[in-house]
């Protein structure tokens, strides 16, 4: 059985989700309240591959929103229980979703094995983020073209290069896409350096200095720098893979040109029948989810019950060839742009 | 990876956690507050005794179990009593025993009626889940001579959760009208209980918060196994939350 511990995007849309599932008690709570509400497990999903293969899961809700992020302590109760719930239920792989993964590493978490009763078995959970990392990829691969943008001549800004999925996507974009020039972009300068060597190559650069010279734009960071963002300064036609969360980019850099992509979202090749991504704010809920849920999914179908994503920097393209050859083998697709510009004639000649 | 660094500094994030660090057990400030609450503990301990008892008549069939249930609670008291005597603090058993006599009255009101569901809910699944809770926080602040007993004592507290639970689960049919209209009448004293031992427990570095959480944790697995669905106890729990 797979596990997916998600959360909603702000306390306003869980006081509605709530609503709209009969859970009018809490709907009606303030934020008190659901700072000691315990984790739910709010539905039960089955998945069936193009293969014919049926999958089981679970979704838990952590009942954190990101009003809560504020409160170190509630914050880490509400992972920790929420994961606990997970085990308890005999879940084999879950992913952490959202904010969960981020608050597990951040916090150190780790450190807190024992819940109660239980003692968290972390072979029971996945950050997830190698089958985002790879399906960001994808995404770049498969837009950039679209928008008439030729990778092998193009700069790629990663912004947020020395996270887990950071530089999980620089190390593929050196070694397997090919791309003109990485630009590495974050705020400290020894894990920069650090990456810079290991890539053997890529420019490190300021945010401002990346956004004017990117043809592609991989932001795999918090959004709180994204305000910093100039629109005026992009190139154009300019591909930007909004890997972060939440997923607000295009409100920060719009504009003829522009194309913002959300990152790290797949879509499955059927309806799947559940609830839960309408709290995600979805486009498509019945088929698409976040890649790291979908990590959950794939691992059960390949009978991986382990935690194939975790701790930061241990994500190796080989582990990103298994779970993409998964990802296309079950029937998910890297979301695209739903309506590329016309590729300039440029491009063609 | 998108990060916490621009929200939260993560040095101050880390502050909290190591901030559960174990209070100064020889001032005037905790050891008041912890004679209220050691005699919360003691009470909590002697009310479940003479509750298993009572629930002995209406079951006569298991008055063995429910004896020896009770002597275990007895026990536990003893224990409690010594942790007190440890920091030399004298119980205020007065204040306890008022403190859980909203509970003590609906307990004895049902117990006349020979409501066996509505004893075993104040009983085996609130009072039981409440001492869990209280206990499970309690622990990592403790004084080392209480963390010990402290833990000893919460391993058998989980048997008579359960046994509540089994009892229970055996007649959901019969009983469900009965539970949720004892969980309507009781929750909400659980409640009260909690907000008014809540300033005390911060004394003890224990938090309203996670007091409440553990709490419904515990009760909400132990209605998940008595057969209730995730709606319904998310339904009952309410009643604690809104108080």
């Amino acid at each position: 059985m797979f596990g997916l511990i998600g959360h909603s995007t702000s306390f306003e849309s869980a006081r509605n989700l709530a609503r709209s599932l009969g859970f009018e008690e809490y709907a009606d709570g303030d934020l008190d309240m659901w700072c000691s509400a315990p984790p739910q497990l709010v539905e039960r999903i089955s998945v069936t591959s193009p293969t014919g293969q049926c999958i089981e899961g679970a979704y838990i809700d952590s009942v954190f929103v990101p009003e809560m992020l504020s409160r170190f302590k509630t914050a880490k109760r509400k992972v920790l229980n929420a994961m606990e719930l997970a085990q308890k239920n005999g879940i084999d792989i879950t992913a952490l979703g959202g904010f969960t993964s981020i608050i597990f590493e951040d916090f150190k978490l780790l450190r807190e094995q024992q819940v109660r009763a239980t003692t968290l078995d972390w072979q029971r959970f996945t950050t997830g983020n190698t089958h985002t990392a790879w399906v960001i990829c994808r995404q770049v691969e498969a837009n950039a073209p679209q928008l008439g943008i030729d990778l092998r001549r193009a700069k790629v800004a990663v912004v947020g290069a020395t996270g887990d999925i950071g530089s999980a996507v620089c190390r593929w974009l050196s070694q397997r896409t090919g791309v003109q020039e990485l630009l590495l972009v974050a705020r400290r300068p020894q894990p920069l350096a650090d990456l810079q060597q290991e890539l053997g190559g890529g420019r490190i650069l300021s945010l401002e200095d990346a956004m004017a010279e990117a043809d592609v734009v991989v932001w795999v960071a918090s959004l709180a720098q994204a305000s910093s963002i100039d629109p005026g300064r992009l190139r154009r036609p300019c591909l930007m893979i909004d890997g972060g969360y939440p997923k607000n980019l295009d409100t920060k850099a719009a504009g003829e040109g522009i194309h913002v992509l959300k990152g790290g979202i797949v879509e499955f090749g059927s309806d799947i029948g559940w609830q839960m991504m309408e709290a995600a704010e979805m486009a498509n809920p019945q088929r698409q989810m976040f890649a790291c849920f979908a990590e959950a999914m794939l691992l059960e179908f390949e009978g991986l019950r382990t935690n194939f994503s975790w701790g930061r920097n241990n994500i190796t393209l080989e582990k990103m060839d298994l779970i993409g050859a998964a990802s296309l083998r079950h029937g998910f697709q890297a979301l695209g742009l739903e309506h590329p510009a016309p590729v300039p004639s440029f491009s063609s000649t | 990876m998108p990060t916490l660094e621009t929200t939260t500094s993560v040095d101050s994030a880390l502050g909290p956690l190591e901030g559960s660090e174990l209070p100064d057990f020889t001032t005037a400030a905790y050891k008041d507050a912890y004679s209220r609450i050691n005699a919360i503990v003691i009470e909590g301990e002697q009310e479940a005794h003479d509750n298993y008892m009572s629930l002995g008549t209406l079951l006569p069939d298991q008055a063995e179990e429910l004896g020896r249930l009770a002597r275990m609670e007895l026990k536990h008291m003893k224990g409690f009593t010594a942790c007190a005597n440890n920091l030399g603090v004298t119980a205020d058993m007065p204040f306890a025993q008022e403190f859980f006599s909203p509970l003590r009255n609906n307990f004895q009101a049902a117990l006349k009626d020979g409501k066996v569901v509505t004893c075993l809910l104040i009983q085996a699944l609130l009072i039981e889940a409440f001492a869990i809770s209280a206990y499970h926080i309690y622990i990592p602040v403790a004084d080392p001579f209480a963390r010990k007993i402290t833990e000893g004592v919460v391993k058998d507290e989980y048997t008579h959760l359960n046994y509540g639970q089994e009892w229970l689960k055996a007649h959901l049919e019969e009983s469900r009208a009965e539970l949720e209209q004892a969980n309507r009448d009781n929750l909400p004293h659980v409640r009260r209980m909690l907000d008014r031992v809540a300033a005390d427990a911060a004394v003890l570095h224990m938090e309203k918060e996670d007091l409440i959480e553990d709490f419904l944790i515990a009760y909400q697995d132990a209605l998940t196994d008595i057969g209730f669905t995730p709606r319904e106890i998310a339904r009952m729990a309410a009643a604690a939350l809104l108080g």
